[in-house]
């Protein structure tokens, strides 16, 4: 797979695979180094691995969706597809790695009040994410509809310098979307590395 | 849910890896079920208790 990437030219997927599989793999790595043999692949094991799956998967389909409605709305020039499909492999390799390592560890090393924050820093990222592409979409069309009755020079006419509303919206989820990410990122690795007796 | 699977492991002067060998599941999954961190099927949950030679209710206790 990673030959095939390699010369598609994709390299970055090509090492996030490798990398990927290094991670997922280490115990499977470390237990034939050590045993010779593979460790069993067990219920907790395969309920992990198709709930990482599925969760990769949803990614993948929304994210496509978001692609493909302005691509084919609104653009005309058709965009790399090997880069593009490249990037949307990895993208959703790292959701199915993550989501992997949440259900392995994750989510059994951090008590209940960990995973409650985790969920709290998590809903606070996606709520900025989105409200920042709802902005970005209302700004545009908000903008689209007062130049086609008012004219393209209807923002000067109205003696403001900048945007207040907008601006504050797109700086306020900057913000909030980087102190979610940071904040579940710290939860996270937390999890991540809490030992088990 | 908590477990007496430590207890009964103990007992039989077993490791969490000779246990995990017998019930033929990951040590990492003895590890969840003894802090009582992991749902277990009805079929592990068997597998558990016949390695440590004793019943699904005496191995699991369920709080109300």
């Amino acid at each position: 797979m990673a030959l095939l990437l390699i010369t598609l030219e994709t390299y970055y997927v090509a090492v996030a695979l490798v990398v990927g599989a290094l991670v997922m793999g280490h115990r499977e790595v470390w237990s034939l180094i050590r045993r010779r043999k593979m460790p069993v692949i067990d219920e907790r094991v395969r309920e992990n691995v198709s709930k990482s799956v599925r969760n990769g998967f949803i990614f993948l389909a929304a994210a496509l969706a978001f692609l493909m409605l302005p691509f084919s709305v609104f653009l005309t020039e058709t965009p790399d597809t090997v880069h593009l499909l490249g990037g949307l492999f990895l993208s959703g390799g790292i959701v199915y790695l993550l989501s992997y390592l949440f259900y392995d560890r994750v989510e059994t090393g951090l008590g209940e009040r960990g995973l409650k924050l985790l969920r709290r820093f998590l809903l606070v990222t996606g709520i900025s994410l989105a409200a920042f592409i709802i902005s970005v979409f209302l700004h545009n069309a908000i903008y689209g509809i007062f130049i086609h009755y008012f004219g393209e020079d209807f923002w000067s006419r109205t003696g403001l310098e900048d945007e207040p509303v907008f601006f504050f919206i797109a700086l306020l989820s900057v913000v909030s979307f980087a102190v979610g990410l940071i904040g579940s990122l710290v939860i996270f690795i937390k999890g991540l590395f809490t030992r088990t007796p | 849910m908590k477990t007496r699977i430590k207890e009964y492991r103990a007992r039989y002067n077993l490791t969490q890896e000779k246990l995990a060998e017998m019930a033929g599941v990951r040590r990492e999954t003895i590890i969840f079920l003894e802090q009582g961190k992991y749902n277990p099927s009805l079929r592990l949950a068997h597998n558990v208790a016949r390695a440590l030679k004793t019943t699904v209710e005496e191995l699991f206790v369920f709080e109300d």
